[in-house]
């Protein structure tokens, strides 16, 4: 009888919070500021005290460790995340583009998978070129006979469902063991298009040089990513307002805003106007500090969801609070060296500043993507404080 | 001495202009002129001075950090053309950097602005690369007695790490030689405390101030 009662307080829980995150993303004041901190499958494990080289590999150690967290922190949505950078399918393709460091951290270094001459191949058939092309050179298993070319991806898209499926029943399972919210996190991931073209073909250093030497070539190959960004955002279920398709943003602080607004706003724009238009929202991470872009970010559609790692939150709150969805902001780095009274004073003035008048909700400025960046304790400290204090 | 074959000032603001075509074809014309490595020398000089343009066009906001991996890849390439005609005799330099992105961390797009602005700066850099643990800065230390280190990271776990190499250091008793600085995005003055580093920056173009500073 008990247990069956716990059960109900959990359903009830869970409901409670879904409703947080469902007045915040309608546009309503909810209860109270809801949290979803970004912690990451590498925090969980070295949160558990295991290895992380080691755990990335075994799903089955998994479990252990996300119910850890789930214990340990406060949170409405689940903080069991999902693994972005399995390390088994990139080893299996041979990936470049994501490789372990020495402490088992999955990166992303600078590589380039097109040259400056071949622009006009990968704008007149971008899926082709992409196949061709690409990803034999990002991903070393792929450039062989078409036959053993085949086997390696074949293997590759196995491995990357079976661990996808293994980690979404683990996750599935503690968010209504532990009563969390379904809403709030991320369904999909697209990229803007320039960032598309920098990140994956042609790099940093390539594209800030291609903006100098070759910009109409840029240009056509934003266009030419943008339909297949577009796809990459749309769920294959029909979207639901409280859905997310999930855009990290990159390039646009570290290029000349004449080079933004030519190059990078227009099929930025149109890829989020495009998902809005099929009913798909798009949570942004802002990236870096976009304040001298802040007046662009408006122009959205309304409720966009914005992820804010540096600027001003009072210009955010007072230029973009009433049309946009607000989250962020939080540095992480005080959880590191602060005290937990400077923690917690922390959170209180964001919140301050963030929370009147709804369309927010508590987040850090970027992923807790280990335990050593953070002392977890101020962490927990953060975020219990905004789960009891943060109320409307 | 002869007439200078070019127009130093002029070769000194298409740097900072980052005027490639402008500043390849002059420099081009230059070494085909047949000049004397003392001429050649007042080139590479007048490049660096570009070089400084673009740290201050970046400081003032003017230029982001596109422009300045750009500015490294002009300075590399001006440097390329020269050759043939740089002499093998070494230019004084003002100091030594011991340079590497720390270890857990694999990223060095910042690590390499710094290092060709430090270069521009007329430093000596050795470059111990990404993911590089206390041991190697130990080893290179020692190896080449640099006044200045320079650690780099753009995780937060860079934070942790380049703490554990400057504990190693003074471990080794070579804090006392050597100024720190560290610079990546999750660099600030709190993490550079906890750390016990000497200075920090996000700017790599200040960050060649500080060291410039430091040794004077």
């Amino acid at each position: 009888m008990a247990s069956a009662t716990a059960v109900q307080d959990v359903k009830a829980l869970q409901e409670e919070r879904t409703q947080l995150f469902k007045d915040v993303f309608d546009g309503k004041i909810p209860k109270r500021v809801p949290v979803s901190p970004s912690l990451t499958i590498e925090f969980a494990i070295q949160y558990a005290g295991k290895d992380l080289a080691e755990v990335q590999w075994d799903y089955q150690l998994l479990e252990e460790v996300y119910e850890k967290v789930c214990q340990d922190f406060v949170s409405d949505t689940n903080p069991a995340a999902m693994n972005l950078r399995n390390p088994i399918f990139y080893k299996l393709l041979g990936a470049r583009n994501f490789v372990m460091s020495s402490g088992g951290f999955m990166q992303h270094p600078e590589i380039h998978g097109l040259e400056a001459e071949e622009y006009d191949d990968f704008i007149a058939s971008p899926y082709d070129c992409i196949m061709e092309k690409i990803l034999p050179r990002i991903y070393t298993e792929l450039n062989e006979s078409p036959g053993k070319r085949s086997i390696a991806f074949g293997k590759a898209f196995k491995a990357y469902y079976d661990e996808l499926f293994a980690a979404l029943g683990v996750i599935g399972k503690l968010t209504d063991k532990y009563g969390y919210s379904p809403l709030g996190g991320i369904e999909l991931l697209t990229e803007a298009p320039f960032d598309f073209v920098a990140d994956q073909l042609r790099g940093f250093k390539g594209i800030t040089g291609d903006l100098r030497r070759c910009p109409d070539k840029v240009e056509a190959a934003c266009e030419a990513a943008l339909p297949l960004m577009l796809k990459q955002g749309t769920p294959n279920h029909p979207p639901s307002k409280y859905g997310a398709a999930f855009i990290p943003l990159h390039m646009a602080p570290y290029i000349r805003p004449k080079d933004f607004e030519k190059f990078y706003w227009p099929t930025f724009k149109k890829l989020v106007d495009g998902l809005a238009d099929k009913g798909q929202p798009s949570m942004l991470f802002v990236e870096h500090d976009w304040m001298r872009y802040i007046d662009y970010l408006y122009e959205l559609p309304e409720n966009t969801r914005m992820w804010f790692e540096y600027g001003d939150p009072k210009l955010v709150k007072e230029k973009l609070g009433k049309k946009h969805i607000i989250t962020g902001f939080y540095p992480i780095g005080l959880l590191k060296t602060g005290t937990k009274q400077q923690c917690i004073d922390k959170a209180k003035e964001l919140i301050d500043i963030l929370a009147p008048g709804g369309k927010y909700y508590f987040g850090f400025d970027k992923g807790v993507i280990t335990a050593d960046s953070v002392n977890v304790d101020n962490l927990k400290a953060v975020l219990e404080y905004v789960a009891e204090n943060a109320n409307y | 001495m002869s007439e200078l074959a070019m127009d130093l000032n002029m070769l000194t603001e298409a740097v900072g202009e980052l005027d490639e075509d402008k500043v390849l074809e002059m420099l081009k014309e230059f070494v085909e002129s047949n000049p004397t490595e003392e001429e050649a020398e007042k080139v590479v000089n007048a490049c660096q001075q570009g070089m400084a343009i673009v740290g201050d066009l970046f400081d003032k906001g003017e230029y982001f950090v596109g422009d300045l991996i750009f500015a490294g890849e002009l300075l590399t390439s001006a440097i390329d053309t020269l050759k043939p005609v740089i002499g093998s005799g070494t230019t004084e330099k003002v100091g030594s950097i011991v340079l590497a992105t720390v270890e857990g961390d694999l990223h060095d797009i910042g690590k390499n602005i710094f290092k060709s602005m430090a270069e521009a700066a007329g430093f000596e850099v050795y470059d111990l690369g990404i993911d590089q643990p206390a041991a190697a800065f130990v080893e290179k230390i020692k190896e080449v007695k640099p006044q200045i280190v320079g650690m780099s990271g753009v995780l937060t776990l860079a934070i942790d790490s380049m703490k554990n190499i400057i504990d190693e250091l003074k471990k080794e008793g070579l804090k006392d030689d050597v100024k720190i600085i560290i610079g990546g995005n999750p660099v600030t003055q709190e993490a550079c405390e906890h750390v016990g580093a000497d200075a920090f920056t996000t700017n790599a173009a200040e960050g060649i101030k500080i060291c410039q500073g430091w040794m004077m």
